[in-house]
């Protein structure tokens, strides 16, 4: 093994890092607001790749834009489906509202995975990439896609920093995961920031799939292992903490394509990496619930 | 009716039992199958209900439990040659001992941290199976001694039937004892339950033991039933039919959870002519049906033939009684 390759595996885990990044802050939002776990999180980003894709090979559109397009369509989605599935949640008359978001969201789950076997095929599908070729630095190689979708990844966890610290509807954000009740009480309509939240978190699921298919391929399963990715990172890095998510994203992309490195048998190496990032999971549950940067650890009710 | 025939059910059930078993030879062979894999489903839903309905511990790791009872007993069996029925036996003690280790550890989560870590536990158990080609052969699935040396399917329903009558009348007994109302006043309130004297984690890890060595038996008896067994059986896919099964039928109750399996089961068959659509119907379905009758579809059925011996006047009364989110059996 040459240090090349390892340089190149952590190159990699970086642009992975931040694309789980992506996904896992819309848990921790979504988390935060609405104060259930999204077991349907993965399917939105499977969603929001098809979505890119058809748009890319159907309208002719470029692929950033295809991104962007499928970000409003799958936002606009989230919030249908929140209107018409979460609406329970919100009421004081239901009783286990843990066990009902769970449910819920994992039949929601079952249904957009099948519905996309049907729709979109069994088989895998590739868009075009958003800039061909690669670059070499030294022995270092890596593809424009994966620098592209590295630096687009950063720059939406970025304008998502900046929605929730430096705008005012990031506040009311804020300020609803803090109370409902006291954001009720200075005119804050709580209803309306749970489609909000719901929506924002789909959307940059969305565009982390778009990110990710030229990379590797669109399957209506894609979106299994990146969900429970996104909630080794949302753990690790403390339910309801966006700084924390981000961290943890990183870390778990470079641990993961470390492992796959360093593990002495390289044919079951991969299938080994998926289950460490599980391993670290079932640890951190079990030894700091509350996450490895966690701020207090939320209780639902 | 006027004498009140109470517990007129069981004597249909029984009655319904009896003639299930005498003209089952008359079953064609692909019924019977269905009906098999109906019981086999029946097991795990029931199982799982008294997981996830009665104790509130909605563990997404049932089906890796069925997994690892089927591959223990099939391995066991092809390397030293035991007898079929003591592998299975050790298969439901290796899920008991492996459960009651995972209630242990999870004794400090609640509601989805207890599901993402039992998704984490069985995802690994699917790729451990699928990895280790040389043990269990990976994805080319395992090979296993079947449980009869024939060709018929007769004897396997029959086998399948006593599993999940004796299942359900173990289970049954335990949610009639005192410790039912232990485990659903855990499911309500832990720190109250607790309060109330209730030991909490013992009965949080019993009961997380005796579900997964359900599975365990479930899975033990799908392997030598199918003669292969593929890591897949552990899997997402099967762990969401399972809950659409469960929550379908009604998942507080052991009969409405085996209702919904059978349910579900003979309409997969039945609408075998729409293909892969069966799926994202049976998604919707779920959803429809959390949304509108969280009880589950056949919860206001059972109850109404739960009280079909009783005179009418007492019916009058006892469907006044009843709110609307009546847990008990």
């Amino acid at each position: 093994m040459t240090w090349d390759y390892v340089f190149i595996q952590v190159a990699n885990g970086a642009v992975i890092g931040i694309i789980y990044a992506l996904i896992a802050v819309g848990v921790t939002l979504i988390f935060s607001i609405l104060k259930i776990v999204n077991f349907a999180h993965g399917d939105l980003y499977m969603l929001g790749g098809y979505c890119a894709y058809y748009v890319i090979t159907l309208l002719g559109v470029p692929p950033l834009g295809a991104m962007f397009v499928s970000m409003a369509v799958i936002f606009a989605l989230a919030i249908i489906l929140e209107r018409l599935l979460l609406t329970p949640l919100y009421d004081d008359a239901t009783e286990r509202k843990d066990e009902y978001g769970l449910i819920v969201t994992f039949g929601l789950a079952f249904f957009l995975r099948n519905v996309a076997v049907m729709v979109f095929g069994p088989f895998p599908l590739k868009p075009p990439s958003f800039i061909p070729g690669v670059q070499r630095l030294g022995g270092l190689v890596i593809t424009n896609d994966r620098l592209f979708a590295g630096g687009v990844g950063i720059v939406l966890i970025g304008a998502l920093l900046w929605f929730m610290h430096r705008t005012i509807w990031g506040q009311a954000l804020d300020a609803v995961s803090q109370s409902r009740e006291s954001a009720a009480i200075v005119g804050i309509n709580a209803r309306r920031f749970n489609s909000v939240a719901f929506g924002i978190g789909a959307a940059l699921a969305a565009a982390a799939g778009a990110l990710i298919a030229p990379i590797f391929s669109l399957a209506p399963d894609m979106g299994v292992l990146p969900n429970i990715h996104a909630f080794v990172i949302v753990i690790l890095g403390g339910m309801g903490s966006v700084g924390g998510s981000i961290l943890a994203g990183l870390l778990l992309g470079e641990a993961e394509n470390l492992f796959t490195a360093f593990f002495p048998d390289p044919t079951r190496a991969l299938a080994y990496t998926n289950a460490f990032g599980l391993l670290v999971l079932m640890v951190v549950l079990v030894f700091r619930p509350q996450g490895l940067f966690g701020r207090r650890h939320l209780r639902m009710e | 009716m006027t004498i009140g025939m109470r517990g007129l059910h069981v004597y249909i059930l029984l009655a319904a039992a009896a003639l299930a078993l005498v003209f089952a030879d008359r079953l064609s062979s692909y019924w019977m199958h269905v009906a098999i894999i109906a019981m086999f489903y029946g097991i795990l839903a029931s199982s799982w209900s008294l997981l996830a309905g009665y104790v509130g511990l909605f563990s997404l790791g049932h089906m890796a439990f069925a997994s690892i009872g089927g591959y223990t007993s099939g391995l066991l069996v092809q390397w030293y040659g035991i007898p079929i029925p003591l592998g299975m036996l050790a298969g439901i003690a290796v899920c008991c001992a492996l459960g009651g280790v995972i209630g242990w550890v999870c004794l400090r989560m609640s509601g989805p941290y207890l599901a993402i870590f039992t998704l984490g536990f069985a995802e690994i158990v699917r790729i451990i199976f699928a990895t280790e080609d040389d043990i269990t052969s990976g994805m080319a699935g395992l090979h296993v001694e079947r449980l009869f040396d024939t060709p018929s399917r007769l004897p396997y329903f029959y086998a399948a039937f006593a599993l999940l009558a004796v299942s359900l009348l173990l289970m049954g007994l335990i949610v009639r004892s005192r410790w039912g109302l232990f485990l659903r006043a855990i499911r309500e309130d832990e720190q109250a339950a607790s309060a109330s004297g209730v030991a909490v984690a013992r009965f949080r890890i019993l009961i997380f033991a005796i579900a997964s060595g359900f599975a365990g038996l479930a899975g033990g008896f799908y392997g030598h039933y199918i003669g292969i067994l593929t890591p897949s059986l552990g899997g997402l896919d099967f762990m969401a039919v399972l809950v659409v099964m469960t929550v379908l039928g009604g998942m507080e109750r052991l009969p409405t959870a085996v209702g919904g399996a059978f349910a579900v089961e003979f309409l997969l068959e039945i609408l075998r002519g729409y293909g892969q659509w069966r799926l994202p119907l049976f998604g919707l379905l779920l959803l429809l049906t959390m949304r509108f009758a969280r009880n589950g579809l056949l919860a206001p059925l059972w109850l109404q033939f739960v009280r079909l011996g009783e005179s009418p006047a007492v019916t009058a009364t006892a469907a006044q009684d009843v709110p609307q989110k009546e847990p008990g059996l």
